[in-house]
């Protein structure tokens, strides 16, 4: 008789339960935090949509025959698979209100890809500030996911009005080039379907990739169809050069060059042409069928499972008040198939949960802030103070670091959870090496080569918001998610106005002046803090690289683990795995 | 007769019922302020306050009777 199971099954089949349903109280009052959390979707919803409905209005792009980009990608990624990135991403603030690109992780033809896409209704698809660093995310997901990259370029080029901005630069436009170039040496696939007119900075765009698939009306070239009238002697225009202008633009009849004819028929750059929108895009899949990746058999530990309790659930449990603690493991549970959890060391460190977990059957850690009073701890402090949840103390960086170590080794991705209010301060913190082990900690992430995912659940404060895998982890970090709830800053508002005028305050009061206009200042700043911090703020400027509902967390997770094992660049045979004998003892 | 207790060092920020008051299982009765962070105290079973213990502001130390609920 045959017989088959996954590998190390008494480990990962069937782990500790977590979590328990919500109590009749626990409904009732939490009826406010979802309010508030609702009117925080609404916000965020609404500058959603005014980032999709910016430029060109869909209705005419459709009535002159295209797609707009939403257009492409609904028809290009699977149903429900799509998790969309950088959506509010305006780190230049522009004012289109985005990059002119759309992106995120998806599925095509059952496979996950980094996909981006011009944005055809801005300035139909044109370089614009910011959307450099936008793609120079992109190319960093699918280069730490070693997942496919899809391109659908429409790139007018360099929106001309704002140049310096776009163009020169360390990490301007021409650098996405070089990425590109990069993927391709690390083997990563790069799937370009290409609409419109590319030239310049649009031609790069589309002859970078690995393989080029064209609407028949499209172009790439090194440059447009000539710019009329050539340079103007005089450097500067008047009424007779504009006149001459006029009737230069009116004779113009040269055709855009590197069309179809030419990189088909002759350079034969182009793989496919096809007559219809779809068409490409259809391509764009059949391409995807040929991309390597694994049989998900191959590294799940058990069969996919939805968490037992509802994700809706973390609307409640999360409060939406800052100052109010919650259980963590609790969220933990709406999150992990079958709301199983392996723990690593629950009795050290407790201001932290950190462990092995299944997400849609495949084998992460996890690692995130408690929260709460924590009596009789930190052990350094004893009899000084007591230590709170959301803080980091001695053990807790020591297990987090010998963790993060064994994930490595064993190379189980890991998923942060982070609600952080900072590290431990003070003489005695320092005596207990606290800033030493929060370096180490970075240290301890940067040696290994494993994705993270971070989720700034709640807070993300001082360095603690770095060393849990935050998006300061360039070389780990694949995406760090915010929630409605999310607030990053060095400190709250009140600490730093404290900080920053309590001297001030002194001086004035002992010279005898009014402390009103002081007092005011601070409150500004106590304002600007809390204005700047917000989740839309995060988003904008990049902070996080997307907003997510809470429910929305889980699906993420699903991506992130999908896509991290779908072709994974270094494998620890399951049944060679460290961490799980470790916590078993 | 409960008695609900501190679980830990801090101050009374609020008191949310009076004596005499019926509460229910899981009802909010005092929020303890330590460290900037609120911590909520629940009546573990429905009854009557009879007796507060504690005054707003107050410091209390862990295991503290903070209220009795009969």
């Amino acid at each position: 008789m045959n017989r088959k199971q996954t590998a190390l099954r008494p480990y990962f089949e069937k782990m500790s339960d977590i979590g328990k349903p919500l109590s009749d109280g626990e409904i009732k009052r939490s009826e406010d935090n979802i309010k508030i959390i609702q009117e925080q979707e609404e916000i965020i919803s609404k500058a959603i949509e005014e980032v999709k409905n910016t430029g060109t209005p869909s209705d005419t792009i459709r009535k002159r025959g295209q797609m707009t980009v939403w257009d492409r990608l609904e028809y290009l990624v699977d149903a429900g698979t799509w998790c969309p990135l950088h959506t509010l991403y305006n780190p230049r603030t522009n004012e289109e209100g985005c990059t002119g690109v759309v992106d995120g992780l998806g599925k095509i033809d059952g496979k996950w890809a980094a996909i981006i896409a011009f944005d055809n209704k801005v300035m139909a698809g044109a370089w614009i500030s910011g959307q450099a660093e936008n793609i120079l995310r992109v190319t960093d997901l699918a280069k730490r996911l070693n997942i496919p990259l899809v391109w659908l370029t429409n790139c007018s080029g360099v929106k001309l009005m704002e140049q310096e901005n776009v163009y020169a630069d360390r990490r301007g436009s021409g650098a996405a080039f070089y990425r590109h170039a990069e993927l391709n040496r690390l083997g990563i696939p790069i799937l370009n379907g290409i609409y419109g007119t590319n030239p310049a900075g649009g031609g790069y765009q589309g002859i970078s990739p690995t393989i080029l698939i064209a609407h028949k009306d499209a172009n790439i070239a090194v440059g447009g169809a000539g710019i009329v009238g050539g340079m103007n002697p005089k450097g500067f225009f008047d009424l007779e050069s504009a006149q001459q202008l006029i009737n230069a633009t009116k004779g113009f009849k040269e055709k855009a060059p590197g069309r179809v004819e030419t990189h088909f028929d002759e350079t034969a750059y182009f793989r496919e042409v096809h007559d219809t929108e779809v068409g490409v895009l259809d391509g764009i899949k059949e391409y995807m069928s040929g991309m390597p990746a694994f049989d998900p058999k191959v590294f799940r530990v058990a069969e996919p499972a939805l968490p037992k309790f509802p994700v809706q659930d973390l609307n409640r449990i999360i409060a939406a008040n800052q100052k109010r603690p919650y259980d963590a493991i609790q969220v933990l549970a709406r999150l992990t198939d079958n709301s199983e959890f392996m723990e690593y060391r629950p009795e050290y460190g407790p201001e932290v949960f950190t462990g092995v977990a299944k997400i849609d059957g495949f084998p992460v850690g996890v690692i995130g802030n408690k929260q709460g009073i924590l009596p009789k701890y930190p052990e350094y402090a004893q009899g000084a103070y007591v230590g709170i949840g959301g803080k980091h103390y001695r053990q807790g960086l020591i297990k987090q670091s010998e963790f993060v170590t064994l994930c490595g080794r064993d190379n189980l991705p890991i998923i942060w959870l982070q609600d952080t209010t900072g590290i431990d301060v003070g003489d005695i913190a320092e005596q207990a090496e606290l800033l030493a082990l929060g370096q180490s900690l970075i240290y301890s992430i940067e040696k290994t080569d494993i994705a993270m995912m971070c989720v700034i659940l709640r807070k993300g404060t001082a360095a603690a918001h770095y060393i849990m895998g935050g998006p300061q982890a360039n070389e780990n970090n694949a995406f760090t998610l915010g929630t409605p709830v999310t607030e990053i800053y060095v400190m709250h508002g009140e600490t730093a106005a404290a900080a920053s005028y309590a001297r001030r305050l002194v001086k004035e009061q002992e010279a005898g002046n009014d402390l009103g206009p002081i007092i005011e200042k601070m409150n500004q700043m106590v304002k600007s803090y809390e204005d700047k911090s917000r989740p839309v703020f995060c988003a904008q400027r990049g902070f996080v690289d997307e907003i997510v509902t809470l429910p929305d967390l889980r699906k993420y997770c699903v991506a992130f683990a999908g896509a991290n094992y779908q072709n994974p660049k270094s494998i620890t045979p399951i049944h060679q795995m460290i961490l799980p004998r470790t916590i078993k003892g | 007769m409960a008695n609900l207790v501190s679980p830990m060092a801090g101050n009374v920020w609020k008191i949310n019922v009076a004596v005499g008051d019926v509460v229910e299982m899981d009802d909010e009765i005092i929020i303890l302020e330590a460290l900037k962070m609120e911590t909520p105290i629940y009546a573990v079973d429905a009854g009557k306050v009879v007796k507060i213990e504690v005054k707003q502001g107050e410091s209390v130390s862990e295991d503290q009777v903070l209220v009795v609920i009969e």
